[in-house]
Formats: structure tokens, sequence, C-alpha cells
């Protein structure tokens, strides 16, 4: 008998042990300052970007005599590998920061503080960026800066000509309300039935360059500008759910997208209309029919309608990644004058040169227009001067939140969307899940 | 318990303990302190990055006991295990018997049923994703079907387990070609001279003499199983409408502790997942007593 407890252990103790990976108290060692490296690790999660990153990086080792290393870990292990290497003290030197977690990473003292190095230093003046980015990248409660803007971006709507001609339909414009992109995207996908190609598709997991942006064209919040809470259950919240309802109903069906991709599908000519964000331009420039591809602003909603486009019925989500270097990296001298490279006017220009992204300071994004002949994508800067922005929602942990509505609230509304009541319904649950997860924080 | 040794069985015996201690201090650290923590988490609020847990008592337990959530992952968990396992040692009991025949090419087949499982799990999971998708798949290519056989909620855990067995069947038919060699040939020469066909010896001799190895690969299959992973994680993508219908304990686990980075409720999570399998397991334990065969 005793031996068979001992095995019964023995046993469990191996399915146990995956568990184990969780289990780490360690305290961090105060070491901090001091050393010098000749390698500087970076993690970022977009290989759109590594190229040019990468470019800019040499030229920055040139000057200093460190190497730098750019690993690309995608987004969802990127921040799992982060946390983990947060807890264990195995952190990269120089990262990529990001709204959805950023003041959780500062409250914890895991990131360098900034402060002393920005004030030494003549090319960063914090007033040259985009103050959403700058405030998002200060800890709440003693004002300390950890992280400097490394870019902004903004979403726009793509559409494929060459569906658009095969059918008839005309091509998107500046003018288009939601209810135009509907209209025309029914017109397409009840043309191309035969060949299962339809006219927009939107990927609900995709919140930040899909439907957020229509939740604030039509006056409601995800999150309140205080981060305390939403306005999604409200009536604008709802009129909004709404017409993602009626969206859904002539776009691609949600398990179509959940197996192949907004983007693939929209590359592989089965889908004539996506929202996307700045970011991802390369990828489309680059594609293999990218001749036939083309950028609009975002449609905005006519909440008043009087016919025409007026202040705060157009919308785009914007957020700003930011440069940040670990507490406890070795160099933390080689580290921020990294940083600052990739912050400096010189960096945020060639950034936006190469076409990597538009810069985090302002004025320095003309270029990033003129990075793409033969593809307009000026519809990504008319988005901030013709419309208005909001800032990327966010909470203190804002994943939990985020998962919370798309598994437990809108899922089964946006899988039918020709219920109704369905999606009305889950706009409640969405506010009551959004109230309690920021409750708990 | 030194006491009644002599000097010599002494020496023995410290030997012995220098030989073993190297995977013993492996265990000690890698399983058993990580399995006391994760105990230990499971009663607490914990804090970001594993500072400043709070103890809560059994707050964590009755949140995970209650949410339906919890059972319907357990669920899932069983179904999977209730494909993979019989599935995946049937299949593989009659390859083994099968190919310990002498049969031409027959090393060349043994290496094709075992080659998936020297694959990544990763890399199998993105195969069977494309394989399985509904636009560009080929299976869908094949069959001239539009089947969502990873999304459609009714189907998709069969077309999980089915990657979960195909996975599994060349590792238990190598444990099942030992555990054949080592049934003495001279039984079945005694049963073809009483007249026994191949069915016969086949049920009455290799079924029987082979149970101690089938329950092995049962028993160890059971448990691989109920913690199961990267299959769900691979294949299937978070706006997945049968995810809620396929996500076992573990994804679930994996879900809150390293997503959401709730790990006091992720450790509970799994501290249900031992009980239920402790208990499983003392139950097969009795089992073995009853239908194993000894010698």
């Amino acid at each position: 008998m005793k031996k068979n407890v001992l095995s019964l252990f023995f046993a469990v103790a191996l399915a146990v042990s995956l568990a184990g990976c969780s289990g780490s108290s360690g305290s961090p060692s105060a070491a901090q300052g001091g050393g010098s490296t000749d390698k500087l690790i970076v993690n970022i999660w977009d290989n759109n970007q590594l190229k040019g990153l990468q470019e800019i990086a040499d030229e920055w080792s040139a000057e200093s005599g460190v190497k730098v290393q750019i690993n690309v870990v995608d987004w969802d292990n990127y921040w799992t590998l982060l946390e983990a290497g947060a807890s264990g003290g195995e952190m990269p030197d120089v990262f990529w920061m990001h709204s959805n977690t950023a003041q959780m990473y500062m409250e914890n003292d895991l990131l360098l503080p900034l402060d002393d190095y920005i004030k030494n230093d003549s090319a960063i003046d914090l007033n040259n960026y985009y103050e959403g980015i700058v405030e998002l990248y200060k800890r709440s409660d003693n004002g300390v800066q950890y992280a400097l803007p490394k870019d902004h971006d903004t979403i726009a709507l793509l559409y494929n000509k060459a569906l658009f001609d095969k059918y008839g339909v005309e091509y998107p414009n500046d003018d288009w309300t939601w209810e135009d992109l509907r209209d025309a995207a029914a017109a397409i996908t009840e043309a191309g039935k035969s060949e299962s190609i339809y006219g927009y598709a939107l990927n609900t997991t995709n919140n930040q360059d899909g439907w957020y942006n229509i939740v604030y064209d039509y006056g409601a919040t995800i999150i309140n500008d205080d981060h305390k809470g939403t306005t999604i259950g409200s009536d604008e919240g709802k009129a909004a759910m709404e017409m993602v309802r009626q969206l859904l109903e002539v776009a691609t069906p949600q398990t179509t997208v959940a197996e192949t991709g907004t983007d693939s599908l929209f590359k592989s000519g089965l889908t004539a209309m996506i929202s996307q964000g700045s970011w991802m331009i390369n990828s489309f420039y680059t594609a293999e029919n990218a001749s036939d591809y083309a950028w609009a602003m975002l449609p905005y909603a006519d909440v008043n309608g009087n016919g025409q486009c007026d202040d705060g019925e157009r919308y785009s989500a914007y957020n700003g990644l930011g440069w940040a270097a670990s507490s406890e990296t070795a160099d933390p001298d080689a580290a921020y004058s990294l940083i600052s490279y990739f912050c400096s006017e010189k960096g945020q220009k060639e950034q936006a040169e190469l076409g990597v992204t538009m810069g985090g300071m302002k004025g320095v994004s003309e270029s990033f227009a003129n990075a793409f002949p033969g593809m307009d994508v000026s519809a990504f800067v008319r988005a901030e001067e013709e419309g208005e922005l909001f800032f990327r929602p966010y909470t203190r942990n804002t994943t939990v939140w985020e998962d919370g509505i798309q598994q437990n609230a809108f899922l089964a509304a946006w899988q039918n969307p020709t219920d109704k009541v369905l999606m009305a319904k889950a706009c409640d649950q969405a506010q009551q899940i959004i109230e309690e997860a920021i409750a708990n924080e | 318990m030194f006491k009644k040794m002599t000097s010599a069985e002494k020496r023995e015996a410290k030997w012995a303990y220098f030989f073993v201690a190297p995977t013993i201090i492996g265990l000690l650290i890698l399983n058993f302190y990580p399995i006391i923590i994760t105990i230990w988490q499971s009663f607490c609020k914990t804090g970001d990055f594993g500072r400043g847990n709070v103890f809560v008592g059994l707050a964590n337990y009755q949140a995970v006991l209650t949410k339906t959530e919890t059972w319907q992952s357990l669920w899932n968990t069983i179904k999977y295990a209730l494909i993979e396992v019989p599935f995946g040692v049937v299949i593989a009991l009659i390859l083994a018997v099968l190919l310990n025949k002498k049969i031409a090419g027959r090393s060349i087949y043994r290496t094709i049923f075992f080659l998936p499982m020297v694959c990544a799990p990763a890399a199998v999971a993105m195969v069977w994703k494309w394989l399985y998708n509904t636009q560009f798949g080929l299976l869908n290519n094949i069959f001239h079907s539009s089947v969502s056989w990873i999304s459609d909620p009714k189907i998709a855990w069969i077309s999980i387990g089915i990657i979960g067995v195909w996975s599994i069947i060349g590792y238990n038919m190598v444990l099942f070609i030992s555990g054949l060699q080592e049934i003495p040939g001279d039984y079945y020469e005694a049963a073809s001279i009483d007249g026994a066909t191949g069915l016969r010896q086949f049920l009455n001799i290799t079924v029987p003499l082979l149970s101690p190895t089938t329950f092995f690969i049962v028993q160890t299959r059971i448990i691989g199983a109920l913690t199961v992973f990267d299959l769900m994680f691979m294949v299937m993508d978070k706006s997945n409408v049968a995810l809620p219908n396929v996500q076992s304990i573990v994804y679930l686990f994996y879900q809150y502790s390293f997503t959401n980075g709730n790990k006091g409720y992720g450790s509970t999570l799994v501290i249900v997942l031992l009980v239920f399998i402790m208990i499983l397991t003392y139950f097969l334990q009795k089992l073995e007593k009853k239908i194993v065969y000894q010698n």
C-alpha cells in the first residue's frame, strides 16, 4: 500500500510539474548601475519592423561599439515571456512597452527610471512627443518617466480595388458613414456568394483596429478617460454594437476569420475591405497584389443625422509603444543611450523614412507617407488631421477585461449576428465584466 | 535504518544515495518545490510578478468550483481523454501486433509510425491547423467539402482528439512491441498444435500476457491526456467559437496564470486537476489488481 501511495504521488507530480513555471517568488537583486556590456538584447513583437529597427540600431552600434541583438517574439508570447523574465530576473535589456501592461511594470520597479537621464540628454525633450503616449509611460503615483515614446499609430480602411471593379461597386471615400460601408459590403457579399467572396471582414479579437473605433464614433467609450469605468452598456454603446452586428451580418463569418485571419483573407482576394492599423502597412505594401490595394479613412457615424461629419463623429484609435529598459540591465547607460537614439529626432525621422512606423515625436511623420512609393497611405495622417484620436483603452490590467468581454460577453453575439437582442444583452454583460475587472485591480 | 546493516552494506548504501542524488535533487528543485509553491499560491491573492501575495484562504477554491467554466473545461478534458486513450491504445496495439511479425520493410513501417513522436508538438499542431482549415485546408480540398473542422463546436473536440491519437500512436506502439517480445513463443506454438486460430491466440494469449504493458500505457496516457494543452493552444484562435467547448483545464490555467496574471486562481485550477487525477489514479491502481494478469 505504501508503495502504491508513493507511486501515486510520483505519477501526479509529473502531471503538475508544468504548473511549476508559475512558482517563482524571488526578489530581484538590487544590483543597478555600474557595469558595462558589449551586447544589448532587445525584444520586440513585430516582425515587420525588425529590418528597419536593426538598421537604426546598427548605426548606434557603430557609434557606441555595443552590439544590438533584436529578437522578435510574437504578441501573445511576448508578454508571457516578459512576465516570466520579470519574475525570474531575466529580462531583455531594452524592450517595447504597451498600454495594456505599462502601469503594472512601472509600479513594480521593473523598468529603469529615465528621469535623470532625460534631464541630462539634450536630444530628448518630452514636450515634442504625443502627450497621451508620454503620459502613459509616467507612473501614476509619483510621475516618474519609465519609457520614451517610440511611435504612434492610427487606423484606416484598406480595400481591394480589383474586387470593387469586378462587382461594379464604388470605391470607399472620405464621406462614407458606417452605413455606406455596410451597404457596399452587402452588395459585394451578395454578388460574390458563389465564390465565397465577402465585402468586409472583421476580426473581433483585433479590437483597436476594429470595432473599438465604431464604439467611439457613436459617442460611447470602452474605458472612460479616468480609467475607472465604461459606457459600453449605454444607449450609445448599444447603438454602436448594433452597427457592428449589422456589419458582421454581411461580413465573412467569424468561424472563417478565426481560422484564417482577416489579412490572409484580404490578400487572397476573398474579402474586399478590412480595417488595419498603420503598423501593418508594410505587410500589404510588399504583398503580391499590392497595386490593387488602396487606403481610405475609417467611415464616420452620422449620429446627429445632418449628413456630414461633425466633431466627435469620426474617431481613430491611437496607441504608442514605448522604449523601456530593464531595471536590472547590466549596462543602464548603454541601454538608455540606445533608447535615446531611437527616440531622438534623427532616429524618429529615420524610423518614418524607412517606413517602420510613424513617429512618437510630433512632426516627423510626413516622410512616412512617402516611404511607400506607389501606395497612398495619407489616410493614416488625415485620420488625425480631419478626425479625432482616442487613446487605446487601457486600465492597470487590460487583458483581464479584454479577454473577458471577448470570451464571455460578445463571443456568442458575433457568431450569430442575426440576433439583435443577443448583441444588446452582450453590451450589458460587457459593462458588468469591465466594471468588475476594474474593481478587482 | 543503518543499524542492522553490515559495514559493507552501509558503504554500498552510501554509494547508492550518491548515485541517485542528481535525480532526487532535480526532482526536489524542479518538481516538488514548484508543487509546494503552487499549493501555497492557490490560497493567495497573488501580486504582480510573484510579489506581495496575500493569504485569502479558500476564496480561490470557492471561485474556481462555482464557475461553470471550470466544469466545462474539465468535461472538455475528459472528452479529449475519451478519444485519445482508447483509440490511441487500440490502434497502437493492432499496429504493434502486425509489425511484430516478420514482414518486409518492418523497420521502415515502425519508423514511419514513430515519426510523429519525434516532431515538435507545436509544429504538429501548426500542420494540422492548416489541414483542417475550412477555406484552404487539404482535407476539405480532397473531400470537396466545407466542414469547419476546428470551429464547429460539435466536431472541433473530435478533430483535436484525432491529432492527439495521431501523435501518440507511435509511442504506444513501441511500448507494445517491447511488451509483445517478452511473451515466449512457446505459448503460440502450443496453441497452434491445439488448433487455436490467430484470433483465439490473440485474445487468449496476447491480450492477457500483454495486460501489464497495456495497463501502464493506459494509466500514463490518461494522465497525459488530462494535462493536454498545446494542441488547443496552437490550433485554436482566441476568437474561435468552439474554444469554450474544447479548451482543456490546463488551457484555462494558462489563460489565468500567464495571460491574465492571476497566478492564485491559476494555481487553484491545477490543484483541482491534481486532486481529480489523484482520485482517478487511486481507482486505477485498485483496478490493476483485478484485471491485470500477474505471474
